[in-house]
């Protein structure tokens, strides 16, 4: 048990055991709550891939800005079911549990030994160092039509989501 | 390198969060619930590229997954607006409760 493979189970243990959390609790908030942790826990497993500056923009892209839109969300659709003003209680609804529980086991249970079943060994490691610089060079030669398709497929998304959101009226 | 981990356990810790995600996906009633689904659903296919992608020389999965981000980041954004007009229209966004009209 090398001091890199318990640190792996422990990113694998905050990361699926918030998911889980999310999954079984019925308050958004604590959901949200729990989405930080798992992309916290998606961060560290993406060091240990030696993918440094995934987890530097997954942490920045997710914690920074998509979590915070997820919390915009749930307050502008806030329909505080119970009443009580006081306490953060965003209590929501959902179906029957065992369907969808057994559905998500079987679809892992599945993958997972389609999985042990293929031969992923024989390859090695490429390159354990920073990614840094062949990413940013990357982008911009070999990948520079992609890269400006990309932020274009931004602008869109964001003038597009502006328009869907005011009001028609 | 003796002590790496190997690549199925990112494998397997992937299939993990695709199954939490496609759960979340068929339990909740809640647009914004599902929306989570989507993203964690996203991230394990993620995770898979980059887990891939350290053991290509080219890093090829490496920047699939730097477009990956941005897509993922406009889904939401254009799908939070949505959730956000059909509250306007139907003051909830309990999925099960959608009617369409005729």
């Amino acid at each position: 048990m090398t001091p890199l493979m318990l640190s792996f189970l422990a990113l694998v243990g905050i990361t699926c055991g918030s998911a889980l959390v999310m999954l079984w609790t019925k308050n958004i908030l604590h959901a949200a709550l729990a989405m930080f942790m798992t992309m916290l826990g998606l961060a560290g497993l993406y060091v240990l891939a030696y993918a440094d500056v995934m987890a530097v923009s997954h942490l920045m892209i997710y914690v920074g800005g998509v979590l915070i839109l997820i919390l915009f969300g749930i307050m502008l659709t806030n329909q505080n079911s119970r009443g009580d003003k006081d306490q953060n209680n965003l209590v929501t609804e959902e179906s029957s549990r065992v369907w969808p529980v057994l559905i998500g086991l079987a679809i892992f249970v599945g993958l997972v030994f389609i999985l042990a079943r293929g031969n992923f060994s024989g390859v090695e490691i490429a390159d354990p160092n920073s990614k840094l610089s062949f990413v940013g060079i990357s982008l911009l030669t070999e990948y520079a039509i992609p890269f400006e398709l990309v932020g274009i497929y931004l602008l869109i998304a964001l003038i597009g989501s502006t328009y869907i959101a005011k009001h028609h009226d | 390198m003796i002590n790496e981990i190997p690549l199925v356990l990112f494998l397997w810790a992937g299939a993990c969060l695709f199954a939490i995600g496609f759960s979340m996906l068929i339990l909740k009633r809640n647009a914004i619930f599902v929306l989570m689904g989507i993203e964690l659903m996203l991230n394990a296919a993620n995770l898979n590229l980059i887990a891939f992608s350290r053991q290509d020389t080219a890093n090829q999965g490496l920047l699939l997954g730097v477009f990956v981000l941005v897509v993922g980041v406009c889904e939401m954004a254009v799908a939070l607006a949505l959730v956000i007009q059909a509250y306007r229209q139907f003051q909830h966004i309990d999925l099960g409760r959608f009617k369409s009209r005729n």
